[in-house]
Order: C-alpha cells, then structure tokens, then sequence
C-alpha cells in the first residue's frame, strides 16, 4: 500500500506559492456564526517535512504530508486535520474523508476563487460531513459565499474585526441559485408557486 | 420586460446595503484601499484617472422610460449631466463621489437596476441583439433566455473569484448582431431536427490582447440544460484558467492550451455529476420567462404607409435619416428606429441628461415605453408606427439624436481612451472627432455604405478594434500617441479578426489613412459590395500600398 501512495506522492508538486509558506496559528476562529477560541494550528509544507518534525497538539497538516503518512497522523492525539490547497484537489482524499475531521482550504490570496470549488464539490459530490475550515486571506467581505459553497469555520488573521464581520452572515435573505447550503433555484421556488 | 418580484428587490436592496456597509467600512479606515479595490469592482465602481467611474447594468441592453429617467436623473443629481453608453449595452458616469455611490445605487433600485458584476473577475451583464423580439430574421426571442442566465449568474458565490471576467452573449437571429463568437460563452438560440430548442455553445471567444473567434463546444445544447452546462463550463475555468498572468487568464487561453476537444471533455465529465439536478430547467420556467417579454399591443397596419412616400419625396434630410437609421420590423406597418449616440463632435455613446429625459419621453409615447442600447453605442426604439416616423424624427432631430450616420463611417465604436481610462495608451476620443471632420459629407458617406469602424485607446480592446471592418489602435511610441490600422475584421456570423496593415500611423495622419482605405475600395469595389467584402476578394495588399505610398 505504502508504495503506491508513494508513486503517487513523487508526481506532486510540493511547497508551490499556493500552499501555507508558514505556520498559521490565529487565536479565533468563527464557527456556527459565533467566535470561539481557536488551538489548531496549520503546518507550512515544506519540501523536507516528515510526519518526525510536527508539534504537539492540534494541527493539520499538508496535503502531501498526509497522503504520505496517513496512519501515522491518524495515531496522533487530537483532531484530524488535512489541508487542501487552491493547486489541489479534494479528488485526492475522497477514499479519505471518513477518516478526517477538519478539512482546511488555505487562502494566500481572496480573489483567488479555486477553493470555493473544492468547497462544493466536498460537500454536494463528495458527501464530507466533517468541518470545512478556510484560512489565511479571509475576511469579512468572503464569509457569505464561502458559507453558501460549504465552508463552516472561518479563521480571519488576528487583526480582522471578529465581531463585526459576523455581520456578513446576515447581509443577504434571499438568493438566485443553489451552492452547497439550503439555497435553491429561484426558478424552481416559483414554479412552486404558480 | 422583466419586472422584479419580491426575490429580485430582496436580493438588490440588500446589495446596495451590503455596498454601502462596504464603502462605510473604507471611509472609517477599516478597509484599506486596496481591500475595497476587488469590492467596489464587483459593483461597477472604477477607479479613472480623474476620479471614480460608476457602470450601471443594463440587462441584455433593456431600458423602460421610466429607467432612462432615472439614468438622467442621476447624470444631473450625482455627476456631470451626461452618461456614456458601452459596448457592452450598460451605462457608465464618469464623475460620481465615493460617498454618494450607495445612495445612487439605492435609488436606481427603485427603478429595479443595480450595477452588480458589471466589473471585476466574475460573470458580467449578459448582452444580446439590440433587435430582440422586433427583427424580421429572428428565429426564437433571446431576452427570456437572457434573463434566465442573468439570475443565475447574479451573486454566484462559486463564480464570484474567477481567474478573470466572464462574458456571455445570446442571439436568436440569422444575422448575429450580439458578437457571440467573440464572448466567454456565446449562444445561439436554435432549433433542431425535432423543432425543440436549444442553443449553439461557442466558448473561448474573445477580443483583448490576444483575440480569439470562439469555437463550437456543442452544436446543440436543449434549453433544460442551460444553466448546469454553463455551470460545468464556468467550474473547469474557476479550477484550471491560469491565475498567474492576468493577460493569460481569460478562458479563451484554457480552451486554446487544452484543445477545444479535451476541454469538452472536461465539461462533460463534470456536467456529468449534475447534470440532472436542481439547475435543469422546466417548460413552466420559460413559459413564465417568456410571458415577461410578449409581443406590445401593435395594431394591425398595412405595410409602406403612403405617408412615408409623401414625406421622403418632400424632405431629403428625412430621407437620408430613414435611410440609414431605420431598419424593418417584423410587424407591418412599423420600423425600427435606431438613434444616433454619434453626433459630430460628441464622445461616441454619450448622452446628456437632457437627451435621456426626452428619450424616455418619445419612447413612451410612440414607441411602447422601451429603449434598447447597442453594442454598437447607439440607442434603438425598437417599435416605431411608420405613420409616426416624421414626428419621431422631428423629435430626436431637436434634441440631436438623429444623426443620420447609422452604420457609416461616421458611426464608430469608441473606447472613453485616454481622456478618462487610466489603462488606455493613446487618446480615442479626438481621433473620433478627427474623422468625423474628415468625413463631414454625409452624401459620400452614404457611397461608401456600411463600414463598421471599431477603434479602442490600448490593446485590451474595449473599442472591439479587432473586428472592425476598420479598426485602429491606440498604441504608445516613447510618449507619443499612434495609431495601428486593421482591415477586414467582422464580428457577425462570418466572424474575421482584422489584418494588419502595416506600421503605426501617427497621430494627425490618421483620417488620411482611413480616406485611403476608403479610395481603394470606391476604386476596385464590384456592384453592392461593402468595404469588407472587397477585402475578402482582394485582400490587404492594395490597401496597405495606398496608405503607405506617400512614406515610401
């Protein structure tokens, strides 16, 4: 088994600019439209790093790292924790999902729409019903539609205003089309009600 | 038209909040410059090189007279008394304060507009043929099926961070008057064998920087499938268009670099999974579509109205107006009038509040309250009686909307360039006014017939240059402003990207160029041949020896 992952591995390209550059620990996090304290912390890939060089605690962990080591980072204490970077893809864990609690979609930048996609094809194809978090470049102004493609936690870095960009949850009652959330086809809901 | 239900106005109040929260956070310092950029993009809102630039959305190019109006109103209350009609059939104000943007947006809501997606890396107004609905080769109305993409693509939240923006135009004509072969995604409304419809997909057209006619993704896509198949395509460009070089992020660069066979595969394959899902649509949803856009109240006349007769043989300004500025209709008895935004002298598309207002009038009470803009930066009331065409043109003459210049040289298509963009090279606005004193003698315009001159100020080619019969770029040489030259592009159904000519031509010899042109065709044109049909047969070489002669 470990041979074939392994094959698979060497044709991955690892520490690409899309992938965390350093570790990312951020002291809240928002989940279920509310603030709470945040312990996870998330590991910059590197080319060398091995499952020998992780920190105690919660963590997640590159793509690649997990893919590598799997039963060991399942051996570990705590959360399961995968990240899932813009230049990936979530076709890479789907025998996985069952086994991971958070999957983690890093952001280096908000204008870069990629993961929006891993985030709905995890929940509508994929069926992964553990947390989905977003980090890295994500603030007030993307909480909605990252929401709506199925993200459910949100690390804004420390200098964000929390508390005022919870207000993004309630900026819109109403929309066009279906995503990930409850939100249907407007045309749909109105041949309903003809 | 479409009206908005409580969804709709839901959905546009909200977003006008939701910006104006945005723009409160920037003026407080809790939103950098920088962060509100993409924000205020999604919005419509520019930043100029003299200050800020407002596009409005106008959905498919559809305007009700109480909408111009409005426009007018906001020209006159929040900028400088007039807006400037795009290629892209929205409106844009060049002048309005940051602060007051919320405000405009909210009241333009009443009127059930928005300025959402009309800039930015996300999906953008959908246009489609100014003649919808009124042309006499229409096969099957676009504006149902227009509507139905527009609100499906309105605050898509997967779409909203594509790698760049994302253009889609509908015909439903013979004659392609919306470009679709030169759109992200490009529909023709057809039917098959069976007499179901559907449409023609084309993707990865484009103009720009590398332009690029669209290729045929599938021949025929049943309406049901509209929205899922867009949705397949829009996903394969959000994971896989190139994110690292903005000039090479369009889809058209993803089509070209996978093939336009491994890129279909890559659609089907991911269409595939939803294909019969939530998106696939029902006969209901088009019956309810359509009822929005029927047939006004016409009344049964003859054709020819004995009247035009009388008037044309009285008055030669009409006649050369009806000549050139009116096109049939389908119904008898009616014609469509198109307005000219190109009066001599004026920037190409724009109006001033004066002009809006009175549009809004005539429309309203000879032509069903509708007006229509162009891709070609004109206006259209689209249901004129014949009988009332005097009047109708007595009107716009007085508030010099009747230009008779539709389709001629005279009539280009014009990027604002230099004198408002902060991304044009050379100025396009003074080349207009150049040629249009060249050209002064409408009676030799007229000789010379339909030239489609398209001319943009840099080579993102706002001014759709590329397919220009004639076509001219603004280029930059060391601080100086010249002018490269195309010959024979074509943006309808015999889609063409212009050739080129030769070297850059400099600034003040520009209209001289273009009377060349012009020369060689009058000399070597055969019987009802236009300009850019004796460039097929003859090819660049005269044109190119003539215009150059004098240098060599």
């Amino acid at each position: 088994m470990a041979t074939v992952a392994n094959r698979a591995i060497k044709a991955r390209p690892k520490a690409t600019p899309d992938r965390i550059q350093e570790n990312i620990r951020n002291s809240k996090v928002v989940v279920a439209e509310a603030i709470e304290d945040n312990d996870l912390l998330h590991i910059a890939e590197t080319e060398e790093l091995t499952v020998n060089d992780l920190p105690a605690g919660n963590i997640s962990v590159p793509l690649n790292l997990w893919l590598e080591s799997k039963s060991a980072l399942q051996a570990r204490e705590g959360i399961t924790a995968v990240q899932v970077a813009a230049d990936e893809s979530p076709e890479e864990i789907t025998e996985d999902l069952n086994d991971i609690d958070i999957i983690v979609l890093p952001f280096v930048a908000y204008i870069d729409g990629r993961s929006y996609s891993h985030a709905h094809k995890l929940r509508l194809r994929y069926g992964f019903k553990g947390q989905i978090r977003a980090v890295g470049d994500v603030h007030y102004d993307q909480l909605d539609f990252l929401t709506r493609c199925g993200c459910d936690a949100f690390e804004l870095p420390d200098g964000d205003d929390h508390q005022a960009a919870l207000q993004a949850f309630k900026e819109f009652s109403d929309v066009y089309q279906p995503a990930a959330d409850a939100g249907r086809l407007v045309f749909a809901r109105r041949r309903a009600v003809h | 038209m479409y009206k908005y239900d409580s969804i709709d106005k839901t959905i546009v109040t909200e977003r006008v909040e939701q910006f104006r929260g945005q723009v409160k956070r920037h003026l407080d310092g809790d939103l950098s410059a920088v962060d509100l950029a993409p924000l205020r993009l999604r919005n419509g809102l520019y930043m100029q090189i003299h200050a800020h630039m407002l596009r409005v959305s106008i959905p498919y190019g559809l305007l009700n007279s109480e909408q111009m109006r409005a426009l007018a109103t906001v020209s006159r209350q929040y900028d400088r008394g007039y807006g400037h009609f795009t290629t892209r059939q929205n409106i844009q104000f060049n002048w309005p304060e940051l602060a007051d943007v919320p405000d405009i947006l909210k009241d333009l809501a009443q009127v059930e507009m928005h300025a959402m997606q009309t800039s930015g890396n996300c999906i953008r107004n959908i246009s489609s043929d100014q003649y919808a609905g009124v042309a006499p080769d229409e096969i099957i109305d676009p504006r149902p099926y227009c509507e139905i993409i527009r609100q499906w693509s309105t605050l898509h939240p997967e779409f909203y961070w594509l790698p760049r923006k994302f253009k889609i135009a509908v015909t439903g004509a013979t004659t392609d008057r919306a470009a679709v072969q030169f759109h992200d995604i490009g529909l023709e409304v057809v039917h098959n064998d069976a007499g179901e419809i559907g449409f023609r997909v084309y993707v990865g057209g484009g103009l720009g920087r590398t332009p690029v006619i669209g290729s045929v993704i599938r021949e025929f896509l049943p309406r049901d499938d509209i929205l899922s198949y867009c949705e397949a395509i829009l996903r394969v460009y959000n994971l896989h268009g190139r994110r690292d070089n903005k000039y090479k992020a369009r889809i058209k660069i993803l089509v070209k670099a996978m093939g336009i066979d491994a890129f279909r595969n890559e659609v089907d394959a991911e269409w595939a999974h939803f294909k019969d899902g939530e998106l696939k649509l029902h006969k209901e949803d088009f019956d309810t579509m359509e009822a929005f856009f029927p047939a006004p109240a016409y009344e049964e006349l003859d054709a020819g109205d004995a009247r035009i007769e009388k008037w044309l043989s009285l008055d030669s300004r009409f006649v050369d107006w009806y000549n050139n500025n009116t096109a049939e209709h389908r119904q008898s008895g009616y014609r469509i009038v198109n307005v000219s935004l190109k009066e001599h002298g004026v920037a190409p598309g724009d109006a001033t509040d004066e002009q809006m207002d009175a549009l809004a009038d005539i429309a309203e009470q000879y032509s069903f309250g509708e007006i229509r803009v162009t891709h070609e930066q004109n206006l259209v009331l689209a249901d004129v009686r014949e009988q009332d065409l005097l009047t109708v043109w007595k009107a716009l003459d007085e508030h010099r909307l009747a230009t008779p210049n539709i389709g001629s040289v005279n009539d280009m298509i014009c990027c604002p360039g230099l004198d408002f963009c902060s991304l044009a090279n050379a100025t396009s606005i003074d080349i207009a006014k150049q040629i249009n004193e060249k050209f002064d003698d409408f009676q030799e315009l007229y000789d010379i017939g339909e030239v489609k001159l398209k001319m943009s100020g840099c080579m993102n080619a706002c001014g759709h240059h590329h397919v220009g019969h004639i076509g001219i770029l603004g280029v930059d040489k060391k601080g100086e402003q010249w002018y490269q030259l195309t010959v024979g592009g074509d943006a309808s159904n015999n889609a063409a990207l212009g050739t080129h000519l030769g070297p850059a031509i400099a600034k003040d010899d520009v209209s001289d160029a273009i009377d060349d042109i012009l020369h060689v065709y009058k000399d070597q044109r055969n019987d009802d041949e236009r300009l850019v049909d004796t460039f097929r047969r003859i090819g660049v070489e005269p044109f190119k020896t003539r215009v150059y002669a004098e240098a060599q």
